[in-house]
């Protein structure tokens, strides 16, 4: 026998109570670890987006603006438009570095592999300006010109999962007969899965003459952002989105939705404590004789201590075991769930239930075990073992 | 013989506000090994309270207390502790039994606060001689108040003690029960153990070698059984 059969046996005595229990570290221990492991992937799948915009501010059309944003990013229609007018305008601010209009749109287009009609992204773009925007694209086969008409640039996931290659000819769609020059090499970002076209195409074929859905823009001085997005605001009809803003308030966003996620997980976790000291003082109170005899017998206050926080850190331990479980298989659900809720999500999944979490919540009970414990375990260790037999007496 | 308990001047005093207790009043106790003793009185003449001082569980306010040659008065809790495990078995009215452990496992538990490792045979040999053989696995809610009491006595057996310490441990078993637990006293009594029983009955405490009676925390007689029953045989003859 040893102080870890004495506990379990002890624990089988109230078996709903302890079953009650081990629920109560369980939830917590879920409710911990998936939202721990929701929030350590968010920031990373949403630092890893941002960064590769290579734009620092975006000029859209007034509305709501992080939608705009992430229409921007993951590609889809923004339903109104920009003029040349704007650009105009923008491009006569001082301290910007380039200003470069797009024409973003959404066709619809059959899909290589099932043959279904699925929705795609093109953008119109002047292909100088961009390239000088995204320093890091590289080419297989060739850039267009601006002035060329009838070839476009994919790609490079777009163009493995459609099996294009240098030289195919569409053969469907608004771009049917367009001739694929290039194909971009991985960028890691939304434009593995885009189209591009000359801006004048792009017009052409949606037939949007002068029209665009965004001006992005790069400035000559990362610390002037705000100044220069400030002269961009005095322009009606835009709206303007600083690539900072938007990180600085999804961020935000993220923020308070973390400290709403610390704040329950911190509830569930003080719930569930007081439940385990409420339970343990119950079984110690109870069992006050019981320790009295056990001093009689050759026990010293230590031993009864570890008695008592061997019961503790056996029922949170175990909980945390359960809760850990049913969090590795929940946190896909729950991703869902809180995709749902939050107002910017990453394309990408975002639950990283790494090795470290896991460790982490099944030290983190075993410590929540300890602490609980420690209160009861000390309450009867100091008992004399005379007092603790009076004062059971019948 | 050499006294194995050596109780001088015990005074126990509590206090209840202003009230002051005598549980004990200036008592001398004195055991020798290997002897058997009874302790009897009226409820409330601090029968347990001298119980507990002697078995280290309480301190006295005043006196000194020698157990098996060491000196208890001004002992760390720790020596305490120790001093309990080597010396002293205790035995309660109420067995406190842990419902959850079978008898053998019940038998073994002071082994776990002692770290001394008792082999199987050594718990067999326990069994045996209070006579749980073939109760060995039962949980204490299948045994009935006599073989309870056996446990416990099997427990307090299994540091191998000098002194037994048993506080009415008759006190909740019929009278047929209570008989064949004396004998079991006695039988371990004659195997050399040192015995300080109390209970509420005259009857059993007269098979002690020695009879205390206390009151009001004095001890008001003290009757030599054995002498007088050394007596009595003589008288017959
Ligand atoms: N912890 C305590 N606090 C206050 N008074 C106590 C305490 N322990 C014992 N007493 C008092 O000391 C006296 C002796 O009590 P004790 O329990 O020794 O009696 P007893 O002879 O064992 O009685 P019984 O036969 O009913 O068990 C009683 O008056 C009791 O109220
Ligand atoms: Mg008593």
């Amino acid at each position: 026998m040893n102080f870890l059969t004495l506990a379990a046996k002890n624990l089988l005595r109230r078996r709903g109570r302890t079953l009650l229990t081990f629920l109560g570290v369980a939830i917590a221990i879920t409710v911990l670890v998936s939202l721990l492991s929701l929030n350590s992937g968010y920031e990373k799948e949403l630092n890893k987006e941002v960064n590769s915009l290579g734009v620092h501010i975006l000029a859209v059309p007034k509305g709501c603006p992080y939608e705009a944003a992430s229409l921007v990013m993951h590609g889809g229609v923004i339903p109104d438009y920009l003029s040349a007018f704007d650009l105009e305008n923008i491009s006569n601010i001082k301290g910007i570095d380039l200003a470069t209009p797009m024409l973003m749109h959404q066709f619809i287009g059959k899909d290589a592999m099932s043959g279904e009609d699925v929705p795609y992204v093109v953008f119109g773009i002047k292909i100088d300006e961009t390239k000088r925007l995204k320093s890091w694209w590289k080419v297989e086969g060739r850039y267009f010109d601006d002035n060329e008409t009838g070839v476009m640039l994919v790609g490079r996931s777009l163009a493995e999962e459609q099996n294009y290659s240098i030289g195919t000819v569409m053969l469907s769609g608004p771009f049917k007969n367009f001739t694929i020059v290039g194909i971009l090499e991985q960028t890691g970002d939304q434009d593995d899965q885009f189209h591009f076209v000359s801006l004048a195409e792009a017009q052409r074929v949606f037939n949007k003459k002068n029209k665009i859905t965004t001006i992005a823009v790069k400035v000559k001085d990362v610390g002037k952002i705000a100044a220069v997005s400030e002269q961009l605001e005095k322009i009606p009809d835009i709206q303007v989105v600083t690539m900072t803003q938007i990180m600085g308030t999804i961020m935000n966003l993220a923020g308070s939705a973390r400290s709403l996620l610390l704040t329950v997980i911190a509830i569930a976790l003080i719930i569930s404590a007081f439940g385990i000291i409420n339970t343990l003082l119950m079984s110690v109170n109870e069992r006050t004789r019981e320790f009295g005899m056990m001093k009689a017998i050759g026990a010293s206050g230590m031993d009864i201590a570890k008695i008592v926080l061997t019961e503790t850190i056996f029922l949170t331990f175990i909980g945390g075991i359960i809760g850990t479980l049913v969090a590795i298989v929940g946190s896909n659900l729950i991703e869902g769930f809180v995709k749902g809720m939050l107002p910017y999500s990453p394309k990408g999944s975002f639950v990283s239930l790494s090795p470290e979490l896991v460790v982490f919540a099944l030290v983190f009970s075993v410590i929540l075990g300890f602490l609980c414990g420690l209160y009861p375990a000390f309450k009867s260790s100091r008992l004399t073992p005379m007092e603790a037999i009076r004062s059971g007496a019948d | 013989m050499s006294e194995i308990i050596e109780a001088k001047n015990l005074t126990k005093i509590y206090r209840r506000g202003r009230e002051e207790i005598y549980a004990l009043k200036d008592v001398d106790f004195l055991v020798n090994n290997g002897e058997f003793v009874s302790i009897i009185g009226p409820s409330g003449s601090g029968k347990t309270v001298l119980l507990n001082v002697l078995g280290c569980l309480d301190t006295p306010t005043k006196g000194s207390l020698r157990l098996n040659g060491i000196e208890t008065s001004g002992l760390k809790e720790k020596d305490l502790v120790r001093l309990r495990q080597d010396n002293i078995g205790f035995v309660f009215q109420q067995f406190y039994l842990i419902p959850t452990l079978t008898a053998r496992e019940n038998i073994e538990l002071p082994l776990l606060f002692s770290r001394k490792n008792g082999n199987r045979s050594r718990i067999d040999e326990i069994l045996e001689r209070v006579d749980l053989g073939n109760r060995s696995e039962h949980l204490p809610g299948q045994l009935s108040g006599g073989e309870m009491q056996r446990v416990a006595i099997g427990r307090a057996l299994i540091n191998d003690p000098e002194i037994i310490l048993a506080d009415e441990p008759t006190g909740n078993l019929d009278s047929g029960t209570s008989k064949k637990i004396f004998d079991l006293f006695r039988e371990l009594n004659n195997h050399g153990l040192t015995l300080v029983v109390v209970t509420h009955s005259p009857e059993l405490a007269r098979q002690a070698h020695k009879m205390y009676t206390l009151s009001d925390g004095q001890i008001v007689r003290c009757e030599d059984l054995a002498c007088r029953r050394f007596k009595y045989t003589l008288h017959i003859l």
